[in-house]
């Protein structure tokens, strides 16, 4: 892997450069201005330190957050669709996977952020609602010598099929929640849903609110992970747990090649072809070049104060999910 | 197919790719940076541009209302076309004069007030008439991405613009049966392999009755005008404006349009 300090370039890269006006680790940044007074030095730290990447390009900060809104306003009615297409279904797959993993119990709160079109919260209250009807049936059949009128009467006061779980879906982009609450309809799902516009960076919730905060192929479109995963922090109880789904680095050199090859040779084609988009898509397959891999994401997750942070790698690393809690 | 994968391949052993500042994926078609011809140039790979014109064909087949998909379709395939067309037109003097000057038609250069005021029966009224009749707009027409040449990018872009001035020129409204008849008359003039392909398997969306027409009376009359005029792409239509449509028609040895078109689809 890279060498030390080439480490903590990439990882200054990935937060942003927040932290270049004050922090005078970094020997090269005295080195390029022998002779400007210090103040001087701190101004064009901050002038140069507020610039990010958006795909291959550098961009400022204030810009970066105005284009993804863009791309994801441009893609978002063929969100899914394009999903299966670039995926060949598997997202489906990796999304049932993170709620599996979350495991959640009825009468879990649920914060999932940019999650737009619901393909989580939906799966998470479709399972919750599985996992209560198993409960209230184990709770039947330890109860012994019940007539049928009684049973027949605890299945009517039911009121709460979803045991009290609740799932608030923010995002950043309006045309995104537009699409999931239009979703949310057609598939049906009333009850336990809270949408919410909301920027991962600064959350419009109290702290100490949700059991469990998820984040699936969001992450890596914020400008400033290192506040996101702060606020990820905040908003959770203790004891909650932080569950991220994203897009990393895959090891195999071989598969490594094939699926450069795919994302940079047929995804756009495909978003020309179906979206009419080339160049969101574009956008989409250098921002995954541009996420820190599995071990260094980790790393970030653990300064934000988490603690028990793993990693799981799907398909040969393609994607991972990342976990941790708030202890 | 396999020699392609693998060229696209070699390079990349070269290049790691997790330098921290400067990343530089070989194959990933650039969208900004030096590489850019013409704005909104999209450079691609032999891969991509095979990909694309196999998608934008059946795209454009399944939904024909995906004009973009046309128009990618053209670009993807038409380069060595391209070529031909524009070293003819660099051999009219009308048509040099175009490459030279590089006149576009978009509602912002139209005078419409001006064209509005010609008398009937001039180009100019003629073609406001069908923009104004087929409610279509000259600005719908997306520009260039995938010509890897700037001149041949504009040659593209004017045939494109230059498509409703054939529609006015031939009579045909903007329909499916129209549109295919003006396919078949730009094949047989600028011989682009996408206007081929749309004069061949554009009629499979077409109803019975209309096929029947076409293939006997708008086929035949689209061909024999193709063969019979000059290359269209060398007309400078902005100094014609006040010309007859019929001076025009016969200057360029187009007949009138079968009467038929007019109550079909």
């Amino acid at each position: 892997m890279a060498a030390p300090r080439s480490c903590g370039l990439w990882r200054y890269c990935c937060r942003g450069w927040s932290r270049a006006a004050g922090d005078c680790r970094l020997p090269g940044f005295h080195r390029s201005w022998p002779g400007a007074t210090p103040s001087a030095r701190l101004l064009s730290q901050e002038k140069r330190a507020a610039e990010t990447h958006f795909g291959f390009e550098t961009v400022s900060e204030e810009e970066k957050g105005g284009k993804v809104y863009q791309v994801f306003e441009s893609v978002a009615r063929k969100y899914d669709v394009m999903n299966d297409m670039m995926s060949l279904g598997i997202h489906r797959a990796w999304k049932d996977l993170l709620i599996r993993k979350m495991h959640p119990l009825p009468g879990t709160q649920l914060l999932d952020v940019a999650g737009g079109t619901g393909d989580i919260a939906f799966r998470f209250l479709s399972y919750v609602q599985a996992q209560h009807q198993r409960k209230q049936r184990r709770q039947l059949r330890t109860q012994q010598n019940l007539s049928w009128e009684e049973i027949a009467k605890k299945y009517q006061n039911e009121e709460d099929p979803l045991g009290g779980s609740l799932v608030t879906v923010c995002d950043i982009n309006r045309e995104m929640l537009k699409v999931g609450k239009q979703k949310a309809l057609d598939q049906g799902h009333t009850a336990g849903l809270a949408w919410v516009l909301g920027d991962a960076e600064e959350l419009p919730f109290d702290d100490n609110q949700f059991d469990v905060y998820t984040i699936a192929f969001g992450i890596r479109n914020v400008t400033h992970i290192d506040r996101a995963l702060q606020e990820a922090h905040r908003v959770l109880k203790p004891g909650g747990r932080f569950l991220c789904l994203e897009f990393s680095q895959v090891n195999d050199p071989l598969i490594s090649r094939l699926y450069d090859l795919y994302s940079f040779q047929v995804i756009p084609v495909i978003g020309e072809v179906i979206a009419g988009d080339w160049k969101s898509y574009q956008y989409l397959v250098e921002s995954i070049r541009k996420f820190p891999n599995q071990e260094e994401f980790k790393e970030m997750i653990e300064d934000a104060g988490f603690q028990k942070v793993t990693f799981e790698n799907l398909t040969t690393g393609i994607v991972a999910i990342h976990s941790g809690f708030k202890l | 197919m396999v020699t392609l994968l693998l060229r696209s391949l070699r390079p990349h052993r070269s290049l790691p790719l997790r330098l921290p500042l400067v990343v530089d994926v070989p194959f990933r078609a650039g969208s900004h940076g030096p590489r850019l011809l013409y704005p909104g140039h999209i450079p691609t790979t032999s891969l991509q541009k095979m990909l694309l014109a196999a998608g934008s064909a059946g795209m454009a087949l399944y939904n024909p209302y995906r004009h973009d998909m046309v128009a990618v379709l053209g670009e993807t395939t038409g380069y060595c076309t391209l070529k031909f067309l524009r070293d003819q037109m660099k051999k009219d003097p009308e048509g040099a004069q175009i490459l030279q000057e590089r006149p576009r038609i978009s509602l912002s250069t139209l005078d419409l007030s001006k064209l509005r005021s010609l008398p009937e029966g001039s180009l100019g009224r003629e073609y406001l008439r069908f923009l104004d009749v087929n409610r279509v707009s000259p600005d719908t027409r997306a520009p260039t991405r995938f010509v890897d040449d700037e001149e041949l990018a504009y040659v593209i872009q004017r045939y494109r613009e230059v498509h409703d001035m054939l529609h006015t020129l031939l009579g045909m409204p903007t329909n499916m049966l129209g549109e295919i008849v003006v396919k078949w008359f730009e094949a047989v003039q600028t011989a682009l392999p996408m206007c081929i392909l749309g004069a061949l398997f554009g009629p499979i969306r077409l109803r019975a009755q209309n096929l029947q027409v076409l293939f006997s009376e708008l086929i035949p009359w689209a061909i024999q005008n193709g063969r019979r005029a000059p290359c269209v792409l060398n007309l400078y239509y902005e100094r014609r404006w006040e010309q007859s449509l019929t001076a025009l028609r016969d200057e360029l040895g187009i007949s009138p349009p079968p009467k038929h078109i007019q109550g079909l689809a």
